[in-house]
């Protein structure tokens, strides 16, 4: 477990700024706390100061996870969010995707998100923003990518998708062995 | 017959303008006009279809001269237009029908033919054994009675083996039947079947999926359905079917069915329906169709529009919250959302539960002839004599009275009566509904006529109708209800009296009748009947238990108010219920008086069994009243403020002191438990009255279990309202009831009032007494055990000794430690003033000392006693011994040995020198890590930066911070009190007195200008010799010494101030002050709009400008000349100088224009001069005599130039 590259961390945040923009630094600079992002075993974990001298006591083969786990760095070093973020990026999205109750499950079992799903949408989203789904009764079902602007919704035909699916809730269940 | 598409036409055209328009070419048949809106529905395009007679010849023409031609603001274009669809349609249709008939015919007329060659005649072949084929017919085969039949190859739909089928119809000849040939014929030949009987089958919402996701699965599989749909011809082909009687009598249903689908407009519109989505996604191209599809969407189907509706696509702005209790709010806002919302979780439980309970309401309401449903009619009567019908209140009597004497049976069997005609009703509901439901909506009504018609023959179709008329009924039902609950909201008389009834007849009634829920609906069936014990464990219970306890005595008063007939109340505490009654008891009393009288025959067991039922209903009712369902019937609301205070003033001391003996009970042994019992009841019982009544019930609940308790507590709270209502009951009802009389009754409220809380208090400080002997008794031996460690010091005791020497007394036996302890704890229990106390003990005493949990836990229970807030919250506070952080580590150290006495721990047991290291070791490493951290953090931050860098300047946070400010102009509304509004107000009467100050000062400035340019003049003339000897030092000693230019150039202003020193004018200083001022103020300030010199030429402003030479002809000019003192060796610089000084003066003169005065200003010196110079000094003869004079001068010398000239010309061309 070790902090982050200087590399590292702006790959990361380049990828979470997709999501919250600016509010990373609420993340960063914590008014209830320290906390920081430690890398461990290529993936990037969210943990309090606390919690990080706790981790201190595990040797780190036997380190499975610490904190909240935000996503992983791919072998060309890309950074991947993973579900187990959307704690942190909910409450701070930018922009936001609602789906219908109908659509739900579709994105839940890792669909993309069509046009007839598409329940509300926050305005000025851009294509390719990246976007956090929500149900209709908001809570916070995944996130994704805006695959087509607020404006090109609208217009588009109901079969057409418009949220490219990135992680939803239904992988706790589906990638349980790889999410740490 | 032609269709012309006509474009480019204006809004504004109608109809009957086309067609008048190209009449002249044709006779116009049909005119079509679109309209393409935008989003905001500003139409942008208009165009038409007409379908015009025309000749080619007037086609051309009409071409000719209406192509781009203008009309009605707009240039027509006219071309040619495909046919309407439905016109192709039909005519396709026709020529298809006219095609297949002869083809068909001729057909059917060869076979004939060729059969009655092989001997058929008529399909019968007569004595022909079955199964005999029909010569030169290989498919025909001779079946029963010699008819015969074709061979059917059958194309199998899952069989993979075998393709097709072979039927021979002479094997199955034996279930042969006959066929009429009309119906068999009909579908397919005879006439093309209408276009709207063409989709009778498709069930838009209402297909089997939507039907689940409703909660109604069929009681038939579907594929009989599906048989029995399809076709009818299907039918004929299964022959042989062993269910041939279901499926013929299925037929005959789908006929009907069929039949009244194509000629009925409510089942029209299912139709419809069913395409309807479709439709408004296609781009639609008639009219009538339109208006057909408008017709379809009936409002009735309220959950299909709202999928409609919700298509549309939500955009919300970045503030959005997507809290849900916004989304709750909604749901709450409109019952169509709620409905959406649960149509769209497709929790079926859910919905099944909340669909059914409705019919049943809906029965009760259609069996009037039902006893039980006595309760609900009155109930009806009532609303309408409120009304003002009081004809009506004769029966009201007479029915409850027949009510009561239904009362007699129990419960039990009254169900069983209701459940009857329920069971009977099941399969029939749908028919009993339309009779009873209000004529709301005529479209409702028709169409559930239509279920009655279509109920037996398919059971699919009952069900489905039933499923409809459900969501009908529910509606109907939900007004219905809604309507009741408004008006039961009127007066809570109804509201008890229903509960009365209601749990009399059936447990179900009342809740659904108030608008409940159904969950409650079928959880009030499963309650006890006898009062549900209140009382018990754990204290939210107990909370809960004491409110509920309030509410129902509450209840109880009403109640018995009403059962007693003249109903007066009992506390003068309940004024605003008590008016509520009033207007309702003015009515009823004669009925209540009558209905008093039964309950009184009844007797006392079974009424006081039904009371308590009573007191189970009417709390839950109450609950559900706060609970916000029905908000008018709150008793709390009604309450006023101080009546209320006033009751939890009595009942508050009767409830708490009950809470208080049952923890006591819990907590202590059975000896302090009866002390404790007897000294509340000795306490109590020497308040009010009423306090009597509480202190036998608190009797009965320390010695049998606390729901008899209450009960007993409310029948003898109701023989005391008895006897003050037989006071009160001669009086006349007590809408007369005076102000006075009420302003008195308050009055002795509060006396007593005011009495109960010093009596409370006396009881409170004997009962500590008391509990302090009990407790010093039982801490003897334990105390005992505090011999091996002594932890309570010496003068720690005698702290606690000086402090509250006097309470101690009374347990001055016990030893000094107990004495700590118990001082502790007692200190405690004075609570609020004595908390600084306590304060000060522990910092006086400086040691932390502990106490034994027990009795501490013990004084805790005591604190509640009072009953105070500020108590309990410090009971949560911690201890002094275990503030700050030495005494966070004691209280680990103690925690590990629990609560165990042998272990206190004591301050002693802190290692503080090791603390201490500990610490600073910790403390260096936790600030390294912290620094280390922060570093992180900073450099993270930092990447952040470069991260969102641009983007965050340029888009997001400017975006973000402004959508987040963004607020609707529109909406916006100016708040003094806020502080951003300031930005709203226009300061226009500060600006004004800016304006005003800064003119003023602008104008005494420009008046004292002169005076301003004084003091720098004689700053500048101070030193205006050295000035001048360093200019001539600067000049002797060269160039070299470069400084800086305006300061030279300041000082060359000053050189000629000095220069011009002799010359007296305002203007002089004024126009020479003033630059020097100015640069002074800018002496750092490298740009300079007057021309630069040679010195700053030298590189030190990249910024040149080159200065115009000021023209040497001014006026002014030849005094400055005469008064500028120049050396012959400055000459040249000051020629420079001069035109420097010149620029400066003609950028200079321009400064105090800027103010106020353009170019002069008063008793300007040039006015007076200028003129001079332009005229003429001399008179005219005078200037001719010198001008003569001069040109004879003049002309000498040229002569004698020109002589010179010449000569030397000469001399020149000479040499």
């Amino acid at each position: 477990m070790r902090p982050l590259t200087d590399e590292e961390t702006k790959i990361m945040f380049e990828k979470l700024s997709k999501y919250i923009g600016e509010n990373i630094k609420l993340l960063v600079d914590r008014p209830d706390g320290s906390y920081c992002f430690r890398l461990h075993n290529d993936r990037v974990y969210y943990m309090s100061e606390k919690i990080l001298k706790l981790a201190t006591n595990i040797s780190r083969d036997k380190l499975v996870s610490v904190g909240t786990c935000f996503g992983k760095f791919t072998k060309t070093i890309k950074f991947r969010l993973h579900i187990t973020a959307l704690d942190f990026l909910a409450p701070y999205a930018k922009f936001k995707v609602w789906v219908k109750p109908g659509a739900e499950q579709s994105f839940l079992y890792g669909n993309h998100v069509l046009k007839s799903g598409l329940g509300r949408i926050t305005e000025n989203t851009m294509q390719y923003q990246g976007v956090v789904v929500y149900s209709m009764t908001d809570v916070p079902l995944g996130f994704g990518v805006a695959a087509k602007s607020t404006q090109e919704c609208r217009r588009v035909d109901p079969m057409s998708i418009v949220v490219f699916h990135q992680a939803d809730v239904g992988e706790f269940i589906r990638n349980e062995d790889t999410l740490t | 017959m032609r269709r012309l598409y006509i474009g480019g036409l204006s809004h504004t055209v109608t109809q009957k303008d086309l067609k008048d328009r190209f009449g002249k070419f044709g006779e116009v048949e049909d005119v079509e006009l679109r309209t393409r809106r935008d989003d905001e529905g500003v139409p942008y395009k208009t165009f038409g279809y007409i379908n015009i007679n025309i000749s080619d010849a007037d086609l051309k023409k009409c071409l000719t001269v209406l192509n781009k031609s203008k009309w009605k603001g707009g240039t027509l274009q006219i071309e040619t237009a495909k046919e309407s669809f439905l016109h192709r349609l039909a005519e396709e249709r026709q020529t298809a029908a006219e095609q297949r008939l002869p083809q068909t015919e001729d057909q059917r007329q060869k076979m004939l033919d060729s059969l009655s060659k092989a001997g058929v005649d008529n399909f019968t072949m007569k004595a022909a054994v079955p199964g005999t084929e029909v010569p030169g017919h290989k498919d025909w085969v001779v079946s029963k009675f010699g008819r015969v039949l074709p061979v059917l190859q059958l194309r199998s739909q899952k069989g993979s083996r075998a393709r097709t089928l072979k039927y021979d119809p002479s094997k199955y000849s034996h279930n042969i039947r006959k066929l009429d040939r009309s119906t068999a014929d009909q579908p397919t030949t005879d006439q093309p079947t209408p276009v709207t009987q063409l989709t009778w089958e498709v069930q838009g919402g209402d297909d089997d999926i939507s039907k689940k996701r409703r909660g109604e699965f069929p009681p038939y599989e579907p594929p009989t359905r599906k048989k029995s749909r399809t076709d009818v011809v299907n039918s004929h082909a299964a022959e042989g079917r062993t269910r041939l009687k279901q499926t013929v009598d299925s037929v005959d249903g789908t006929e009907a069915h069929q039949f009244t689908n194509g000629y009925e407009p409510p089942t029209d519109h299912r139709l419809a329906q069913g395409k309807g989505p479709r439709l408004t996604d296609s781009d639609m191209d008639s009219d009538e169709e339109i208006r057909r599809m408008a017709r379809a969407h009936n409002p009735s189907h309220a959950a299909l529009r709202q999928e409609e509706e919700d298509d549309k696509l939500e955009v919300v702005g970045l503030d959005y919250l997507e809290k849900s209790s916004r989304a709750r709010q909604q749901q709450r806002g409109s019952a169509g959302d709620e409905e959406e919302n649960d149509y769209d979780s497709a929790d079926t439980d859910e919905l099944f539960a909340s669909r059914k309970p409705p019919p049943p309401a809906q029965e009760r309401l259609t069996l009037p002839t039902a006893e039980q449903l006595a309760g609900n009619d009155t109930d009806k009567k009532r609303k309408t004599k409120k009304k003002g019908k009081a004809g009506e209140e004769e029966d009201n009597p007479a029915d409850s009275e027949k009510h009561v004497s239904s009362r007699k049976p129990s419960s039990a069997q009254q169900s069983v009566d209701y459940d009857e005609p329920g069971s009977q009703n099941q399969r029939k509901k749908i028919k009993v509904l339309p009779v009873v439901k209000p004529p709301s909506s005529e479209s409702d009504s028709d169409d559930d006529e239509d279920d009655v018609d279509d109920d037996d023959d398919d059971d699919d179709d009952e069900e489905e109708e039933e499923l409809e008329s459900a969501d009908y009924s529910s509606d109907s039902d939900y007004e219905a209800m809604f309507s009741n609950v408004t008006r039961l909201e009127l007066s809570l008389a109804d509201l008890q009296r229903l509960a009365e009834e209601s749990q009399q007849s059936c447990k179900t009634t009342a809740p659904s009748v108030l608008g409940a829920s159904p969950e409650q609906e079928t959880n009030l069936p499963s309650r006890p009947p006898g009062r549900p014990a209140p009382k018990k464990g754990t204290t939210p219970e107990e909370i809960l238990a004491a409110l509920m306890e309030e509410d129902s005595s509450e209840d109880e008063q009403k109640k018995t108010k009403k059962s007693k007939g003249a109903g007066s109340a009992p506390l003068p505490a309940f004024q605003g219920t008590r008016a509520l009654d009033d207007r309702a008891q003015t009515d009823e009393c004669p009925r209540r008086r009558k209905v008093e009288e039964e309950e009184e025959k009844e007797g006392g067991r079974g009424g006081q069994v039904k009371k308590q039922k009573l007191h189970s209903e009417a709390p839950q009712l109450n609950q559900r009243a706060t609970g916000g369902k029905t908000n008018g019937q709150k008793p709390s609301a009604t309450q006023d403020t101080s009546s209320e205070e006033e009751e939890e003033a009595e009942t508050v001391p009767s409830s708490s002191s009950d809470d208080e003996e049952e923890e006591r009970m819990e907590a202590s042994r059975a000896d302090v438990r009866a002390k404790a019992a007897a000294t509340a009841s000795s306490s109590s019982s020497s308040s009010s009255a009423e306090d009597e009544q509480e202190v036998i019930s608190s009797e009965a609940a320390v010695k049998a279990a606390p729901h008899s308790e209450s009960s007993s507590s409310e029948e003898e709270e109701e023989e005391e309202e008895d006897e003050e209502e037989e006071g009160e009951e001669e009086a006349p009802r007590r809408v007369a009831l005076g102000a006075a009389e009420e302003e008195e009754r308050q009055r002795k409220a509060n006396a007593r009032r005011l009495a109960a809380v010093k009596q409370r208090q006396k009881e409170a400080e004997e009962h500590k007494k008391l509990i302090q002997g009990a407790l010093a008794n039982l801490d003897a031996p334990t105390a005992g055990a505090g011999k091996h460690i002594v932890f309570g010091s010496d003068d720690e005791g005698e702290d606690g000794v000086g402090n509250d020497a006097d309470k101690q007394q009374a347990t001055s036996e016990v030893t000094t430690s107990k004495k700590t302890l118990f001082q502790d704890s007692q200190s405690e229990d004075e609570a609020t003033g004595d908390e600084a106390a306590v304060n000060e003990n522990a910092t006086t005493q400086g040691k932390v000392h502990l106490n034994p949990s027990g009795p501490q836990l013990f004084g805790g229970s005591e604190n509640e006693e009072d009953a105070d807030e500020e108590e309990d919250g410090s009971r949560f506070d911690i201890r002094p011994q275990f503030e700050g952080k030495a005494g966070q580590k004691l209280m680990e150290l103690q925690s590990r040995f629990g609560t165990d006495q042998r272990f206190r721990m004591d301050s002693r047991f802190l290692e503080e020198e090791e603390d201490k290291e500990e610490e600073s070791e910790k403390k260096k490493s936790v600030t390294e890590e912290e620094e280390a951290l922060d570093e992180e953090r900073k450099k993270n931050l930092s990447i952040l930066q470069s991260v969102l860098g641009s983007s965050q300047q340029t888009c997001s946070s400017k975006t973000a911070g402004r959508a987040k400010t963004f607020r609707d102009v529109s909406a916006l509304h100016y708040d003094p009190s806020k502080e951003e509004h300031a930005a709203f107000e226009t300061k226009s009467d500060e600006t004004k007195k800016e304006s005003k100050a800064a003119r003023r000062k602008k104008r005494e400035e420009a008046q004292k200008l002169p005076e301003v340019s004084k003091e720098i003049y004689y700053d500048v003339s101070g030193d205006l010799k050295a000035v001048f000897g360093q200019t001539k030092k600067d000049d002797v000693a060269g160039e070299d010494e470069k400084t800086n230019w305006d300061q030279e150039e300041e000082r060359e202003d000053d050189e000629e101030e000095g220069g011009k020193e002799e010359r007296p004018t305002l203007q002089s200083s004024l126009l020479f002050a003033d630059p020097g001022a100015e640069k002074e103020e800018a002496s750092g300030f490298k740009f300079s709009f007057f021309g630069d010199d040679t010195e700053t030429g030298s590189g030190e402003t990249e910024y040149k400008v080159e200065s115009i030479q000021a023209p040497k002809v001014s006026w002014q000019q030849d005094l400055r000349f005469h008064d500028s003192s120049s050396d012959e060796e400055e000459e040249e610089q000051e020629d420079e100088e001069e035109q420097s000084s010149i620029a400066a003066l003609t950028t200079e003169e321009e400064t105090p224009s800027k103010t106020d005065l353009f170019f002069f200003y008063p008793e300007d010196s040039r006015l007076t001069e200028g003129p001079r110079l332009f005229c003429r000094s001399s008179h005219l003869e005078e200037q001719r005599e010198q001008w003569e004079e001069r040109r004879s001068e003049l002309r000498q010398e040229y002569r004698k130039k020109h002589k010179d000239a010449r000569r030397k010309l000469k001399s020149s061309q000479k040499s």
